[in-house]
């Protein structure tokens, strides 16, 4: 009268493979957690774009830009790269309160940067590569284009935005946001951004000398870098590097377009140049 | 970076024990099914009138913890929303494992019946949301016993 029939499988759990659900669920949330960071950064980056340059300056002083002392020792050089940097700032037109500040690095690095604030980072190990004063001012007037075009302080605000989105979705509790987003060599460019800049510096270079004779030189000098560093494959191989290729002929490509012209004489650097550094 | 490694390692150790535990899990109470299907728990609430019977209470309960890879997939879930199933066969395993308890206490009293059946479930891993949830599965029931 009273019987329990055997229970069948599969009503009240599913039949479907749990690693099936898994992978669907995880590239679900990559994916969304790569949009929302696409899309913040975008806004991140956007909003920062509209802080005036003077606020600019305050975030710039929060971080810790004594451990990037320059050095006192070549007072003349910090001097003749500040006022090339003066007169590059006055060659693309920057707002007044646009103050650029050029800290000469004694180290080996070949690098320099333009962080937030107007601050230009200049290393010798990349000025004692370069030839002449066009190269210098094609170096100098990218990075000020950068300044110009707010890079800092966008690439600044992008990556907070993403930290703290980042930060709210897995719960965790560093809060070092601004700290870690704001370390001043962090700051990364993306490739429009580095373009907008070479733009500026070309341009700047026929400002100022009416050819862009030795603008190249730069990116042969980052070029010639990477090929000694990457010991033991053909030069051939890294001759055409794509990155810094394109960028000398986007150089050319703007000249043609232009009508500036591509040759014309260099003017040297100052005699106490090499001596100094 | 290494957060996300300990997770990877958790979640791949959770799958394939929790996995191999449910397998068992499964296999031992089916079995054990068609052993006690002798002796049926009704939902019923109403004896049977055809004679005397000698009413006792019995009851089962187990207490199970989740498994870190079903944890990952739920909070997983939590972002779109849709049925947990990862949960479900996990909580289909805890219901039939209570009333097989059940029945093994009533078959200890010679019952022949179970009537009025009832599960209760309660969470028992406190408040704190982001522990792993450990549930326990009640089920109770009046067994008859022919006197």
């Amino acid at each position: 009268m009273y019987k329990n029939p055997k229970i069948p499988e599969g009503i009240n759990s599913s039949k479907e493979h749990p690693l099936k659900e898994f992978i669907i669920l995880l590239s679900g949330a990559v994916l969304l957690v790569i949009i929302a960071s696409l899309i913040l950064g975008f806004s991140g980056s956007w909003l920062a774009g509209k802080i005036p340059f003077s606020a600019e300056t305050k975030i710039a002083s929060l971080y810790d830009v004594s451990q990037f002392t320059d050095s006192e020792d070549h007072p003349k050089i910090t001097q003749y790269l500040q006022n090339l940097a003066d007169k590059i700032s006055k060659a693309q037109n920057l707002p007044e309160e646009m103050k650029i500040t050029a800290h000469y690095m004694d180290s080996d690095t070949i690098n320099a940067f333009a962080t937030l604030g107007g601050n230009l980072f200049i290393y010798r190990g990349l000025l004692e590569k370069v030839a002449n004063e066009n190269t210098l001012v094609t170096l100098l007037g990218h990075e000020i284009g950068h300044v110009k075009y707010r890079h800092p302080i966008k690439s600044l605000g992008r990556g907070v935005a993403v930290s703290i989105a980042m930060s709210t979705i897995t719960g965790s509790t560093d809060s070092q946001v601004l700290g870690e987003a704001g370390l001043l060599t962090v700051l990364k460019f993306s490739r429009e951004m580095e373009q907008q800049a070479d733009e500026e510096a070309i341009s700047t270079l026929n400002t100022l000398y009416g050819h862009i004779n030795g603008g190249a030189a730069l990116f042969k000098i980052f070029q010639k870098m990477r090929e000694d560093m990457e010991t033991g494959e053909t030069p051939e191989l890294f001759s055409t590097h794509p990155l810094d290729q394109s960028r000398i002929d986007h150089f050319s490509e703007m000249a043609k377009k232009n009508h500036w012209r591509e040759t014309g004489e260099l003017t040297p650097l100052p005699d106490f140049f090499q001596k100094e550094l | 970076m290494e957060q996300l490694l300990i997770t990877m390692i958790l979640v791949t150790l959770g799958y394939f024990f929790g996995r191999r535990a449910e397998k068992k899990h499964i296999k031992s109470i089916i079995e054990r099914e068609q052993v006690l299907n002798k002796l049926p728990a009704m939902a019923s609430r109403f004896p049977p009138q055809d004679g005397e019977y000698q009413q006792q209470l019995v009851s089962g309960s187990v207490v199970i913890a989740n498994d870190y890879f079903k944890t990952f997939v739920a909070g997983l879930r939590n972002l779109f929303g849709g049925k947990i199933s990862t949960y479900e066969t996990l909580l289909d395993r805890a219901r039939r494992e209570a009333v097989l308890r059940m029945k093994q206490e009533a078959q200890q009293h010679q019952a022949e019946l179970i009537f009025n059946v009832k599960y209760e479930t309660s969470n028992i891993s406190g408040q704190y949301n982001k522990k792993m949830p450990v549930i326990e599965v009640h089920a109770y029931g009046t067994a008859l016993i022919k006197s």
